[in-house]
């Protein structure tokens, strides 16, 4: 087993998340974690594990830009095969988990383009200077940038969720 | 810095503390603020706050993942890999070839642009229609022309009339009734293997070698003659024929190829016994009188008139076409050097 083939077997699974958490589209997310593995088998990159990630961001952005353009980026969550029913859970339950998952994907889009990224870029696994290299912080500020990330993430779930009740008292 | 806070009593900032939670500060900062949580308690409430966000955030995030699915196994990326790698190249290669074609056809373009310069040749349909040698044009002497692997185009029938060795084209000034290559039909059915008479030559007045010809088929001339069967490549062959009488015993009979230009003229290759060859060429009508054929001690390229020939020995390879000395010069080296590489 070569180091691509094995940083493969590892970072996979963790490509495909960081993609749909981008494109919110399961089988797009997929598609994208192999066309960034077929790059990185061509290409060779010296430090394969940030590479992927960062080409994958690429891949991402290239991805909502044409999303933009077709108009139609914007699926409810509700709507989209990807996200599927949870299995055994009654209709009310059902919508409120949808619910739920609608309002993190509002809280984590509310955040500006570089929190996202960072927080994201950390929630892969990627070490701080990794995360520093892709996004063009200092290796000290991505701590930093981290804290007010996963604050604004949480009051912002936090505010959408007690709108939510709110709504249905 | 931390050690200077720690001194001080001042607290640990919350970034620090993600930081140290993530595990991303070198292990001497982590043993200095481990020391200053064994000591402040403010900074241990905020470390328990920020690890409840930390694992909060971790729980929110992990919501929106796509559903579980098996990965697939690297072979398939490798082989998704492959197929591109692949399709670059072919890519590359159509690329080539287009690059290749458009080359050509600009080479093409230029050529017929160059060649239309030169006065056009009759063709053996219309002989009567051939200037007089005072009527033509001269031209560049870099302009023979040569004939290419597909010489059955239309710039075939117009090359230059120019002699060069005036004392070889002897026929310019002589009627010009060619040896009945005229109108020769495109051959729509199969070639087939049987014997006839003659149909080359056909004048009354010459000898008929012999008188008897077969007529072959193109696998069948192969097949008896392998690849010294005389022959331009890429023009369609419209006639074999094979001389039954006047070779010497043992040596191969004297072998006639017509072949067909795009422009409907028929070119002939001739191969065999010197002797043969050179009487075949002088019995056609208003052949010169004496034989300017090439000799066993002149072996070169000679002849005019819409013949050309050369000596190899006791054999000799010739061409007749309605083309001018020059054209026939030329395919007489190409068909040359043809037969030499097979």
């Amino acid at each position: 087993m070569d180091d691509l083939e094995q940083l493969y077997q590892t970072t996979y699974s963790a490509v495909v998340r960081f993609l749909y958490r981008k494109v919110w589209d399961a089988d797009r997310a997929e598609d994208l974690a192999q066309e960034v593995f077929v790059r990185a088998l061509a290409h060779r990159p010296e430090k394969p594990r940030a590479w992927v990630f960062a080409v994958a961001a690429n891949l991402a952005r290239d991805e909502a830009r044409a999303a933009i353009r077709r108009k139609r980026h914007l699926t409810l969550l509700t709507g989209d095969p990807g996200q599927g029913p949870t299995p055994n859970i009654a209709a009310d339950d059902q919508v409120e988990h949808d619910e739920r998952l609608q309002a993190v994907r509002d809280a984590l889009e509310s955040l500006t383009p570089r929190d996202k990224e960072v927080l994201l870029l950390w929630d892969a696994g990627l070490s701080y200077p990794e995360i520093a290299e892709q996004t063009g912080l200092a290796v000290g500020a991505v701590g930093t940038t981290l804290a007010r990330a996963r604050k604004r993430l949480v009051d912002a779930y936090d505010r959408q969720h007690a709108r939510d009740h709110a709504a249905y008292s | 810095m931390i050690g200077n806070m720690r001194e001080t009593m001042r607290h640990i900032p919350e970034d620090e503390l993600h930081s140290y939670l993530d595990q991303a500060l070198s292990r001497s900062q982590c043993v200095e603020i481990e020391s200053h949580l064994a000591a402040c308690e403010s900074c241990r409430r905020a470390r328990d706050n920020i690890a409840a966000l930390r694992d909060r955030t971790t729980a929110l995030l992990a919501t929106l993942a796509p559903p579980r699915r098996f990965s697939p196994s690297i072979d398939v990326v490798r082989e998704r890999a492959s197929e591109r790698a692949t399709h670059r190249h072919r890519r590359r290669r159509a690329m080539a070839w287009a690059a290749s074609v458009v080359a050509a056809l600009g080479l093409g373009w230029w050529a017929n642009t160059y060649v239309s310069h030169a006065q056009p040749a009759t063709t053996a349909v219309a002989p009567d229609r051939r200037p007089a040698p005072a009527d033509r044009a001269p031209v560049p002497r870099d302009a023979i022309p040569v004939a290419h692997g597909h010489a059955g185009t239309a710039d075939d029938g117009a090359v230059e009339m120019r002699a060069d060795h005036p004392a070889k084209a002897l026929g310019s000034a002589a009627p010009t009734q060619p040896i009945r290559l005229v109108a020769m039909p495109r051959v729509a059915e199969p070639p087939r293997l049987e014997l006839s008479t003659a149909s080359l030559p056909t004048s009354s007045s010459e000898p008929a070698l012999g008188g008897i010809w077969r007529t072959l088929s193109w696998a069948g001339a192969q097949t008896e003659r392998g690849d010294s069967v005389p022959h331009i490549d890429g023009l369609p062959v419209v006639e074999v024929q094979v001389g039954q009488a006047g070779a010497a015993a043992g040596s191969k009979s004297i072998m006639v190829v017509a072949q067909q230009l795009a422009s409907g003229e028929v070119i002939r290759t001739i191969e065999g016994p010197a002797a043969d060859v050179s009487q075949l060429l002088n019995s056609r009508p208003g052949a010169q009188n004496p034989s300017p054929w090439p000799t066993a001690a002149d072996p070169g390229i000679a002849g005019g008139d819409g013949a050309m020939a050369m000596r190899h020995g006791d054999r000799m390879l010739a061409i007749t076409a309605q083309l001018s000395n020059d054209s026939l010069r030329a395919m007489m080296r190409r068909l040359n050097a043809e037969m030499r590489g097979r």
